[in-house]
């Protein structure tokens, strides 16, 4: 994981497949890549079976866009609808067994930290509701409570969308899904609550009808766990075959939902906001110069 | 046969918002051409489909409708395009792309 791995080996460019070609020339490796350049440049994302119309391929692909550094970039996940795509780009996927992916990012990120130190080398987990709240559950607050520094991404559809519409904790009660037939009996879990309570430096949730704002919450995010401690987006990513939503309605459904129980909501610890003004030069978080004090 | 979506450039070359892009849920499919539309005058480029790419969702018209209010965007069938371009006639350049439309064979 390093711009080394992004370029041909001597000779061997002229066999390379031009997606390949392509992607080594004109992908986002060594550069600033953002969402308003989208449709400028290779994307390092691939062709991959998720469903047409599903917005957690949406945002897996908005994701990528917005890794700060993608040649330092490791991805995990596991069992699930996302793992289809996020296996079939040119980053490096761990995939580890169902639910485990947030103790493998804790090795993972360990093991990186002792061999490249200070450099920075990005561990993204992305994993569905059913992995994260449910199986992976255990494993994942005790990332948190550790204070492992790696970013978790829940793709949330709010169903177990893989195997065909159980549901998971994260189901709203009352839902009937095909394999629910009498409706959900609790309520949706507070897996944004847990991860405040458990120490996480940035919580954010998130719906990709705003692209600027996902790339906006993905890179406060990764940045943040480089050195400050665990980060946590709860991105709302529908499942249109699940909750049949036409696939040209997707859009209108995220709003809605939006509106509803994932309205837009940051949470960042000082100790994370000084870090993102003082090495990165965010601005909204410098401190303001004390406002001139009134004329007596 | 299946349908794929189609931009129409007259309308797109017009406008500079480059929204659909950012909302397909495709990775490299629809795509900016700077120059496209420029030999008829018209100023900012435009917004084309990698058909072979494209899984006929739908969304990018809703978008081109909806939020950009454009009506840029049509479905239609991939048999029916004159001209297409695909992935394997696509430059990347410095800054955008070039595509050689062209009719596309559909086993
Ligand atoms: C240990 C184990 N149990 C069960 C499964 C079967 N399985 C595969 S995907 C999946 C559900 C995925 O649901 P979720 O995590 O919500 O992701 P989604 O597919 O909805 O994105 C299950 C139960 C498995 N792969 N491994
Ligand atoms: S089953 Fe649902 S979540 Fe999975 S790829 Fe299809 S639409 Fe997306
Ligand atoms: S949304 Fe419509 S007008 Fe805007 S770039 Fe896309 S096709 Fe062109
Ligand atoms: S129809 Fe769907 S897959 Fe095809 S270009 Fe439009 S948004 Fe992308």
């Amino acid at each position: 994981m390093s711009l080394d791995y992004v370029k041909f080996s001597p000779g061997f460019d002229r066999f390379m497949p031009k997606e390949y070609r392509d992607m080594v020339n004109h992908g986002p490796f060594g550069k600033k890549t953002t969402v308003s350049q989208m449709g400028s440049f290779k994307e390092i994302l691939e062709e991959h079976p998720m469903c047409a119309g599903c917005a957690m391929t949406l945002f897996i692909r908005l994701a990528m866009i917005s890794f700060p550094n993608p040649e330092d970039t490791i991805t995990v996940g596991t069992a699930g609808c996302g793992r289809l795509a996020i296996s079939q780009a040119a980053i490096p996927f761990v995939y580890g067994n169902y639910g485990d992916q947030n103790a493998v990012a804790s090795g993972l990120s360990r093991g990186l930290k002792l061999r490249f130190g200070d450099k920075p080398k990005d561990v993204v987990v992305m994993a569905g509701d059913g992995g994260m709240a449910d199986i992976g559950f255990s494993m994942t607050l005790h990332s948190w409570f550790r204070k492992e520094r790696f970013t978790t991404i829940m793709l949330d559809n709010e169903v177990y969308g893989n195997t065909g519409g159980q549901e998971s904790g994260m189901t709203n009660k009352g839902q009937v899904l095909k394999m629910a037939p009498l409706g959900k009996k609790f309520e949706k879990m507070d897996m944004v609550g847990m991860a405040k309570l458990a120490g996480c430096a940035y919580v954010a949730t998130v719906v990709p009808n705003n692209p600027r704002r996902v790339e906006s919450v993905i890179k406060k995010a990764v940045l943040i766990a480089r050195e400050v401690g665990p980060t946590y987006i709860q991105a709302y990513t529908s499942c249109n075959i699940e909750y049949s939503i036409p696939t040209d309605k997707v859009m209108e459904d995220a709003n809605s939902v939006e509106g509803d129980r994932y309205k837009f909501e940051e949470y960042i610890t000082d100790d994370a906001k000084n870090y993102l003004a003082n090495r990165y030069g965010y601005k909204i978080y410098q401190e303001k110069p004390a406002a001139a004090l009134p004329k007596a | 046969m299946y349908l794929v979506a189609d931009i129409n450039v007259d309308i797109c070359a017009a406008t500079s918002c480059k929204l659909c892009t950012q909302y397909c849920p495709e990775a490299n499919t629809i795509l900016y051409d700077d120059n496209a539309g420029k030999e008829k005058g018209l100023k900012y480029g435009s917004a084309y489909v990698a058909v072979d790419r494209c899984k006929g969702c739908a969304q990018c018209v809703w978008v081109c409708d909806n939020m950009a209010k454009h009506h840029a965007i049509t479905m239609t069938m991939i048999d029916q395009l004159p001209k297409a371009a695909i992935t394997d006639r696509i430059t990347y350049l410095d800054k955008g792309t070039k595509a050689i439309a062209a009719p596309v064979e559909v086993a």
